[in-house]
């Protein structure tokens, strides 16, 4: 892996991401209404959403465009680390 | 598409926790020291570009959709790499409370195996079919989008077959999902094309329908993540 090419590539589009997501979120851009799948299937159909299942390890931080803002930047930087980790223990080496 | 705990049926979830694991293993052992170690930067980037797509919804009334990703990671990086970085992205946003624990294989199965496999053969058909009209760049970036609206209505519609488990579903829910995400998947391809355009215009290397093309020659610093170890 070239310590160069992870600061011409990589950090731009991390930084960029980033901002980006966070102007949607800010700017109240991404949509509140249930995605396709709640649609179908708590809206159309009826079926009782299910309570008290895992709401996630942010849940403690409650809600708002900063938490959420903050919460989606660390795990954009959260999985492109895991995903180096992963696949670099998959390359080959050299 | 990211379904919770505590609607689906416990044996669907052990059934799709059995076959997503499978095709884990298949994966780590197809993509196992195939890559090229000058190409991680990219995957992880493209990994982290699928988590913030799908963490933000986009309006299709009356309901709303995200990007999924599996088709584009497929046609760059090959099926099997593909499902590997699906599994990582909806792992962690499992960990956020997005999609169950439970149902980490059943969403795997939908977004991940069953999205990244027949996306990418979709893909390389209408490519081989496209290449010789329009050049290989454009054709990837007309392919890959076509075969990911197809894909993610294709993929609702398993889903809905899924749902079919929970009482008061029914064929009209199936119909629902469906039909709502025909128009979903319009946004995915978009999404797909722009992404995609970025990568084809400063990274074509990576995109693994351009290997053994005159875009690879351009290639300057990284191996395709398809080589095989040269002996």
């Amino acid at each position: 892996m070239e310590r160069n090419e992870i600061v011409r590539f990589v950090i731009p589009v991390v930084v960029v991401v980033i901002a980006i997501l966070s102007v949607v979120i800010f700017a109240g851009l991404a949509s509140s209404n249930p995605d396709g799948f709640e649609w179908a299937l708590f809206d159309f159909s009826g079926v009782p959403e299910p309570e008290g299942t895992f709401e996630g390890v942010w849940a403690f931080l409650g809600e708002g465009s900063v938490v959420e803002a903050l919460t989606g930047a660390v795990g954009v930087i959260v999985v492109l680390v895991l995903g180096m980790i992963v696949f670099k223990a998959l390359a080959r080496k050299g | 598409m990211h379904v919770p705990d505590g609607v689906i049926p416990l044996a669907l979830q052990i059934l799709m926790y059995g076959i997503s694991l499978t095709a884990l293993y298949v994966a780590v052992r197809r993509v196992n020291k195939r890559l090229s170690e000058k190409t991680v930067p990219y995957i992880g980037v493209l990994a982290a570009v699928v988590f913030a797509a799908q963490f933000v919804n986009f309006p299709v009334p009356p309901s709303s959709g995200h990007l999924v990703g599996s088709t584009m990671v497929a046609v760059m990086l090959g099926p099997w790499a593909g499902i590997l970085v699906i599994a990582l992205v909806l792992f962690v946003q499992a960990m956020y409370g997005d999609g169950g624990i439970l149902t980490y294989g059943l969403n795997l199965f939908n977004m991940g195996v069953f999205s990244c496999l027949v996306g990418w053969a979709l893909s390389l058909l209408f490519f081989k079919g496209l290449k010789k009209r329009m050049g290989e760049k454009t054709a990837v970036l007309v392919s890959t989008s076509m075969a990911s609206y197809i894909v993610t209505v294709a993929a609702a519609f398993v889903l809905g077959l899924e749902l079919q488990t929970v009482p008061g579903f029914g064929l009209a829910g199936l119909l629902a999902i469906t039909s709502i995400h025909a128009l979903i998947g319009v946004g995915e391809a978009i999404l797909t094309f722009v992404i995609l355009l970025y990568f084809v215009k400063a990274r074509p290397q990576v995109i693994s329908f351009l290997s053994d093309s005159e875009v690879r020659e351009l290639a300057n610093a990284v191996d395709a993540p398809w080589a095989e170890p040269s002996t």
